[in-house]
């Protein structure tokens, strides 16, 4: 399938979770990408997500320490649009391959970053694990917890705010680059990563009403949509009664059987909350899960299953948009994946195969910027490839 | 300053949060972007949610259930790189601005249209809000720890309206580069359900059922996923710790009292402690309430071992109010005639050659109609007559909104 960055080359040096999946993005709308990794391979590749994150990208082996690996990647820069890292601050700088150093050489290369801090913040230097951003961002303390106190995030929201805005930040400078035809620095980091997440959370505001702020006020018990989570028969959970911008045909509380209640209050009045919320759960758990949602969208109401993430892959609408792929993966072989999440009618781009092995391209891709056959022993006797 | 999407016009008809989001970022990344808002103000107008995603915008008010106004938007539409919104499935065709409307009168416009589940499939014909993707992603029943007996959990953020803005950034942004390479236009689509499959999109699913690779669970008190990888609640206040590697695990064991745990072949794996954290953490929880977290942190940093204090930020205010914050353009603060001085996250991408910033204030109603039809060709006596046909609503000086505020 076309894609929309067909014949555009990506390097990609970075690790974790954010530099990888941006690329994979931009690879799955046609990017180029090369995984340049170091002897022995990305040490993320056991972890999970990297048959996901390593997806739709050749791998080529190069240890950037020794002359003759860091030769070859500034041969691959010849022929790249973009560069990604996502090392620690300083770590490109003492290979020699900042963007200072490359940009005069490379002036229509895009060189992306993804640190944990921005630069020239005092927490640049801070360890950049993501559960720490987390705690050190204050994401923690805004999702509480079961127990007073922060909790734990396993969605790594830092991370998975930074890799959308690294992926925004390529595009916004590849669309430039068309005008200008110069590449420039483009960096994000988990921390604005989690920036990204607070619109409706973290506004100062001279003359806003109070109430207004309420809705999403931290609470302890946590939050004001968790007042929608129900469990029916069974053990299962449903999250219910929200608005789905239909025209309801009858009211939750009339297909629960119980007396109506004044939704608005319910979500400001904590006192009416906590009266009312007994009645509600005493109604949900005697129901059938499957059969309430049934109820719930033929009467315009939203209401959904909570899911665990295994069983989320078989939610039917998300089998319809097509997001469940499958991927063959060198290790665990077969396996479904979820896919590209924006669907482009004319480019739509599509995964373009499973994640490679380490340096499982290496001696082609080389050969591509012609190195030849006694080169290529050489550099992998040296451990260079 | 002008940033990298300078010169692009978009044209933004969505609603709420995941509609609006998206064009503000392009907005953030330089393009003109024309807020067209219901004469009655978009649904979350009355909330604080709205100004998060609103910056910077020009705002046209109009009526869209007049014929006339959707012509408006047609003739805009000419002029425009983009078209954006939310709206559920069927409603552009009924206001007559769908993708082949629109296209008929510019059929080089990127047009993006978000929807909550997705455009076709059973739950398509519905909108719908984050938790509801939450939901069945597996987020809630993952931050609760479900496993473990306590209710799922909805997670804060506004997780999937976020993630949905940016699917549909990347989409419509990888359309635009591609149409600035060959000229053509195209449809994107992208929705709720997608964004925030994005999330879980570390799991995959073997033909067996089961999932791949291995990965960690929440405990139920909700700390973290190993020994070493977790909160700690200290004499005062929280740390995360990330001791991940043997050396970092044996320091911290050692810095705690507990040297022997550091030493234990049987924990010398993530995994291994993640498996004896019933054996492990009584001890490292009873050590470390003997010292405050500041205390934690610093005798940590001293030795390596990575980790943070769990900070409270009251409600975002010692993040808005940072000076590192401040100077690197991570908040922005502006002047609004209405809701006073307002200050929220500022950059999320830098650049060196185009940078971005001085973001404006989110837009009053109809602050702009006049500005803007004047500009795209209208006759002043053509637009006082769309103002008293009500099919435009123009901000009146001093009188910004149509209802207290």
């Amino acid at each position: 399938m076309p894609g929309a960055l067909d014949g555009i080359r990506i390097l990609d040096l970075s690790w974790g979770v954010a530099g990888p999946l941006g690329v994979m993005l931009l690879a799955d709308q046609g990017a180029d990408v090369i995984k340049v990794e170091p002897p022995g391979g990305d040490p993320f590749r056991d972890a999970p997500g990297s048959p996901v994150w390593h997806r739709s990208r050749r791998s080529v082996v190069l240890d950037l320490k020794q002359a003759d690996g860091k030769e070859a990647f500034l041969k691959l820069c010849e022929t790249a649009d973009v560069l990604v890292e996502a090392f620690s601050p300083g770590t490109m700088a003492a290979l020699g391959l900042s963007y200072e150093d490359l940009s005069s050489r490379f002036p229509r290369l895009i060189y992306a970053s993804v640190p944990a801090y921005p630069e020239g913040h005092r927490y640049a230097s801070r360890p950049g694990w993501d559960a720490l951003v987390q705690a050190r961002s204050g994401a923690q303390f805004e999702q509480p917890a079961w127990r007073p106190g922060p909790a734990h995030l396993h969605m790594q929201i830092p991370s998975m705010g930074a890799f959308f805005l690294l992926a925004t930040g390529i595009l916004a400078a590849l669309t430039s680059r068309e005008d200008s035809g110069k590449g420039q620095h483009v960096s994000t980091s988990l921390y604005q990563g989690v920036l990204a997440y607070t619109t409706m959370l973290w506004q100062d505001v001279e003359h806003l009403k109070a109430p207004d702020s309420l809705v999403m006020a931290k609470t302890y018990p946590p939050g004001v949509h968790q007042v929608s989570i129900y469990e029916c028969a069974n053990g299962e959970w449903l999250h219910a009664g929200v608005n789905v911008g239909r025209v309801a045909t009858r009211s939750m509380e009339e297909i629960l059987g119980i007396e109506p209640l004044d939704q608005m209050r319910m979500m400001t009045d904590m006192a009416y909350r906590a009266e009312n919320q007994q009645r509600l759960r005493d109604a949900f758990i005697t129901r059938d899960r499957t059969q309430l949602c049934e109820e719930f969208f033929e009467a315009g109401v939203g209401a959904d299953p909570i899911l665990t993430i295994a069983e989320g892959f078989d939610y039917p609408q998300m089998r319809a948009n097509n997001m469940v792929v499958s991927v063959d993966d060198p290790e665990f072989g077969l396996m479904e994946q979820y896919g590209v999440p924006a669907v482009l009618s004319e480019t739509p781009g599509e995964v373009q195969g499973g994640r490679p092995r380490v340096g499982e391209h290496s001696r082609k891709i080389l050969a591509e910027l012609g190195y030849d056959d006694s080169t290529l022993d050489r550099l992998a006797a040296d451990g260079v490839i | 300053m002008p940033g990298p999407l300078d010169g692009v016009l978009v044209l933004d008809l969505g609603q709420f949060l995941a509609g609006p989001y998206a064009p503000m970022i392009l907005s953030d990344l330089g393009a003109t972007v024309i807020k067209i808002e219901p004469t009655r103000g978009d649904s979350m107008r009355y909330g604080s949610p709205f100004i998060g995603c609103q910056r910077g915008k020009l705002d046209l008010a109009l009526d869209l259930k007049q014929p006339e106004a959707a012509e408006i938007v047609l003739k805009l539409a000419e002029k425009a790189d983009v078209l954006h919104h939310n709206m559920t499935k069927g409603t552009a065709t009924r206001l007559g601005v769908d993708f082949d409307q629109v296209t008929a009168r510019n059929p080089e416009i990127v047009y993006c249209n978000t929807y909550a589940y997705g455009l076709e499939g059973p739950m398509s014909i519905s909108g719908g809000i984050d938790p509801l993707y939450q939901a069945v992603v597996g987020l809630e029943y993952e931050a609760g720890g479900v496993e473990h007996g306590n209710p799922p959990m909805y997670i804060r953020f506004g997780m999937t309206d976020t993630a949905n803005a940016f699917a549909s950034v990347v989409g419509v942004l990888s359309a635009l580069f591609h149409r600035k390479v060959t000229g053509k236009g195209q449809d994107v689509w992208t929705s709720l359900l997608n964004g925030g499959a994005m999330f879980v999109s570390e799991v995959a699913k073997l033909a067996d059922g089961t999932t791949a690779p291995t990965r960690p669970s929440l405990d139920k008190e909700l700390t973290g996923l190993s020994p070493c990888y977790r909160l700690y609640q200290t004499q005062e206040g929280w740390i995360q710790v990330a001791a991940t590697t043997p050396t970092e695990w044996a320091t911290m064991c050692a810095l705690l009292g507990a040297p022997e745990l550091g030493a234990d072949p049987r924990f010398a794996s993530f995994e291994g402690r993640a498996a004896a954290r019933a054996e492990i953490e009584p001890r490292l929880e009873q050590a470390f309430g003997a010292r405050t977290a500041l205390v934690w942190a610093a005798l940590f940093d001293a030795q390596g071992v990575p980790a943070e204090v769990a900070v409270d930020t009251r409600n975002g205010e010692t993040v808005l109010h940072d000076a590192d914050n401040e100077r690197l353009g991570l908040v922005a603060s502006y002047d609004h005639p209405m809701l006073g001085h307002m200050t929220q996250f500022g950059s999320l991408i830098d650049f060196s050659d185009t940078p971005t910033g001085d973001f404006g204030p989110p837009p009053m109603l109809g602050q702009h109609s006049r500005a803007i039809l004047s500009k795209f060709g209208w006759a002043d006596a053509e637009i006082d007559g769309l103002i008293e046909r009500g099919v435009v609503y123009q901000a009146a000086e001093g009188v910004p909104y149509p209802w207290p505020l």
